[in-house]
């Protein structure tokens, strides 16, 4: 895993989400529920290097609203535990 | 029946409504800006001919950031997280077919370029390029992400097919209209989907929030005002225009677009990473 894949999967996995296998050819990730298993969207591995934790902390709140994040409420329940 | 010509009927018998969305857009005018007329043009090259060194060198740097090629593994792996996304995300059966669509039109554009590069250069054809910008591996976690990088980042290819049109490069020059139409078509479903999610509040507040992930990666992918490899291009003939001013007719309209849809177009300075 490149040294930008793994600044995704530690930005993700604080949040509940799970960067899955590359999905084609090395490029594109899946993001997986971490609760459910459930796919939730893409990601690629040429993001800048801070970009991942720079975007995922942006969106924290967006995890617990619920505008984001599975169905299941796994990423919802993930922030409202304390840190 | 030629090659052309099956894929253009397949195309006929795909319209809907709603698909092609260019199609409305051009009946109402030409949908981009104007862009700045182009200096008398000094070459012209078509397929046969011998290339200057530097000039086939920018040509295939050009046609590496495309990347729009059969031979491309990186293309197609693209094209399958729009797949995927389609079938994980989708808010309707109408939305997936579109989708659908979309993903057979970019595949008709890899088969012209595959064609514009095995007459360039073979060995290009196969080469596998990924994609480098960061607009184009930024996460998409929500059907609003994927129609933001449909609104974005295939405006940003119409615009450079508007400016294809004046290449010295003949086979791209003969390409550049249906490429500009298509890919503006492209970003109007993007713009479509938007349209559909910030009809609703949550679906506007949603909008506002992820706008700030896209609007600067949009305007980043024109890359630096001062690049030293523009004056190059645009002496050969195989740009008319420079990032800044390129950059400031797409921000004109994106912006525009933006704000019909009842968002707030964020700073432009904001979070840009080439300025």
């Amino acid at each position: 895993m490149s040294a930008i894949a793994e600044e995704i999967r530690e930005a993700y996995a604080a949040v509940g989400i799970t960067l899955d296998q590359p999905a084609t050819f090395g490029t594109y990730y899946r993001l997986l529920c971490d609760g459910c298993g459930r796919m939730l969207g893409q990601v690629g591995d040429k993001l800048l290097p801070g970009m991942a934790a720079e975007i995922v902390g942006r969106q924290r709140d967006l995890y617990a609203s619920g505008l984001l994040g599975c169905a299941c409420g796994h990423q919802r329940r993930m922030q409202e535990k304390p840190a | 029946m030629s090659e052309m010509d099956t894929i253009l009927d397949a195309e006929e018998r795909g319209r809907t409504g709603l698909w092609p969305f260019w199609r409305k857009l051009y009946a109402q005018g030409d949908p981009l800006p104007a862009f700045p007329a182009p200096a008398a043009r000094a070459y012209r090259f078509d397929e046969d001919d011998p290339l200057p060194e530097e000039y086939k060198s920018l040509l295939l740097r050009m046609l590496r950031h495309e990347g729009e090629r059969a031979g491309n593994k990186s293309f197609l792996g693209l094209m399958a997280t729009c797949l995927d996304l389609a079938e994980a995300l989708f808010p309707d059966r109408e939305s997936k077919l579109i989708k659908a669509e979309y993903v057979a039109e970019e595949l008709k554009h890899a088969i012209m370029f595959h064609r514009l590069a095995v007459g360039l250069e073979r060995d290009f054809a196969l080469r596998d390029v990924p994609y480098a910008h960061y607009s184009f591996h930024l996460p998409r976690e929500t059907w609003a992400d994927d129609a933001y990088f449909h609104f974005f980042v295939d405006l940003n290819g119409a615009f450079h097919s508007r400016d294809w049109r004046e290449s010295s490069y003949v086979p791209l020059a003969k390409m550049a209209t249906t490429v500009e139409r298509d890919e503006l078509g492209h970003s109007e479903m993007g713009y479509h989907f938007l349209q559909q999610i910030c009809s609703e509040p949550r679906g506007r507040e949603l909008a506002q929030r992820l706008l700030a992930k896209w609007y600067p990666a949009a305007l980043d992918m024109f890359g630096r005002s001062d690049s030293p490899n523009v004056p190059k291009f645009i002496g050969w003939g195989l740009k008319t225009i420079g990032n800044a001013e390129i950059r400031e007719l797409y921000k004109g309209y994106v912006d525009r677009k933006i704000a019909a849809l009842g968002l707030d177009v964020p700073d432009e300075r904001r979070d840009r990473k080439f300025l």
